[in-house]
């Protein structure tokens, strides 16, 4: 162990950090004996005043070993937003190749200067969209939310509309003394579960995204095949030895057909096992025409926004959103519900 | 087969070609809505050895909301209850868009690992777990050993 005493170099280095940054964007701990032991910044990239501009961040951890400069510090970078996988992956090698560099001298202001240079290089967000699983292209209009995720626009209200849906819909159910009383829907991101706040009527204008509508079709390969017939084989041998929950022994027909359901009058071949097929046989015709009618839309209202156009999270202008045009998706949700209803009934009869 | 939504097609592709350990999910020839998915039983958790098939079918407006999903071979788990049916959060109010058929797979694989007797779905086989664990665990790995295992 080194003496107590804390190296000068280190004191010297912690006063000008603490000199150049902001408070809320320094965090220095010190071990018991008063040490610093680890420091902790958030970095975007370098936009002058305009911080409306930066699209991505990272929290920088310097982990600093008693003996340090002389010792490298350990790197980690948490918390990135913005940024792919491959793109962290080089800010953390050339994090610590610098660290190498600059064994006995502290380090610390070469580190911020090296993951600021990235994170300008890179001020647009690589990874793709969580919710369409596409990238951001020239020409997309995505929106940055206060946790720092993206979405495209489009996607994020489809999202954010599902979610006040669903929620409305929770509501009701519950008994009126149970009922969330203040009603206010509160959106979240959906990665970080962050509330967000976004004017979803606004984010629905933004036509959908890119390289969604120029994506290619799936189509069933031989590899496919190959994996379907061993599946297919599996449940035939746990079948004989009584290894598969059967769902009419169990007394829970009606999990797969309802009178009310059209699918259910016509035989449809299924695979062994298929208790789920029956609600896709009704729901896909739906998906399809909602889907084109929506897009045509989209693609009417918006030929003037071919620029590459973030749209900053406005402040929401009360929650009286309405979803228009999504009667469709409305019935088929009560749809399945009243599937599951029934086995509920089946359920509770005495065992 | 009928249009459908380019996430779907997506994460198909990536199954295939990025196959996540210990799982694989194949959609069905018919209904590209509806995988065949088989997920084996977690190292140290009493379905080790197990492979279990399961049925996920993605809702109309996935992934806006939840794939729906069940086991089809038997298992003997406080969080899974006669039907095949799983008390997972993430499959009902705690779900998000973000997550995926791969996430969604994985989470339960996980839960395999960590069974919760005090959230249960199955309640005799939780109210055991509970009370006398070994023995639970002992079920468990018999189920395991008599339904899931394929040799």
């Amino acid at each position: 162990m080194s003496d107590a005493m804390v190296d000068e170099r280190v004191t010297d280095e912690i006063e000008a950090l603490k000199a150049i940054l902001l408070d809320n964007e320094l965090n220095i701990k010190e071990n018991d004996r008063g040490e610093p032991e680890c420091i902790e910044t958030i970095l975007f990239p370098s936009t002058g005043e305009d911080s409306q501009s930066q699209y991505v961040c990272v929290t920088l951890i310097v982990r600093l070993p008693s003996g340090y400069p002389d010792i490298s510090p350990v790197i980690n970078l948490r918390n990135p937003r913005g940024l792919d996988e491959d793109t962290v992956k080089l800010m953390q090698s050339d994090a610590e190749a610098k660290c190498k560099d600059f064994i006995g001298q502290p380090v610390m202001f070469e580190l911020i200067e090296l993951i600021r240079e990235h994170l300008t290089r890179s001020n647009l967000p690589t990874d793709q969209c969580a919710v369409c699983l596409y990238g951001f292209r020239e020409g997309d209009e995505f929106t940055k939310t206060e946790c720092y995720h993206y979405f495209h626009s489009h996607c994020l209200a489809a999202h954010v509309a599902a979610a006040e849906r669903y929620y409305r819909e929770e509501q009701e159910k519950l008994p009126q003394w149970q009922q969330d009383t203040t009603n206010k829907f509160q959106a979240i991101c959906p990665v970080c579960r962050e509330s967000i706040n976004c004017d979803v009527e606004s984010l629905w204008s933004a036509p959908p995204p890119i390289d969604v509508e120029a994506a290619t079709d799936f189509s069933v390969t031989a590899e496919l095949r190959e994996l379907q017939k061993q599946m297919a084989a599996l449940y035939l041998r746990q079948q004989q030895r009584g290894g598969i929950i059967d769902l009419e022994a169990e007394g829970v027909k009606m999990l797969v057909r309802t009178e009310d359901d059209p699918a259910a009058t016509t035989e449809e071949v299924s695979p062994p096992g298929t208790s789920l097929t029956a609600y896709s046989n009704t729901t896909s015709v739906q998906s399809v025409t909602q889907v084109h009618s929506k897009q045509s839309t989209h693609q009417t209202q918006n030929n003037h926004n071919s620029q590459y156009q973030p749209r900053q999270m406005q402040h929401n202008h009360g929650h009286n959103n309405h979803n228009h045009g999504h009667r469709h998706r409305g019935r088929g949700r009560a749809h399945y519900r009243r599937h599951f209803d029934r086995v509920r009934q089946a359920e509770s009869t005495p065992r | 087969m009928a249009a459908l939504p380019r996430r779907i097609i997506k994460e198909t592709q990536r199954l295939m070609q990025e196959p996540v350990p210990g799982i694989s999910a194949v959609p069905d020839d018919t209904n590209a809505r509806y995988f065949h998915v088989i997920v084996t039983g977690p190292e140290d958790s009493p379905f080790e050895g197990g492979l279990f098939k399961l049925e996920l079918f993605l809702p109309e407006d996935y992934p806006m909301s939840a794939p729906k999903v069940r086991f089809i071979t038997k298992i003997y788990h406080p969080n899974i209850d006669r039907l095949g049916r799983i008390c997972l959060d993430i499959l009902k109010d705690k779900w998000s868009p973000a997550l995926q058929i791969r996430t969604v797979l994985l989470s339960i694989q996980a839960l395999l690992s960590a069974p919760n007797p005090d959230d249960p779905l199955a309640n005799d086989v939780a109210e055991l777990w509970k009370v006398n664990e070994s023995e639970a665990i002992r079920n468990a790995k018999e189920w395991t050993r008599r339904y899931a295992m394929d040799n």
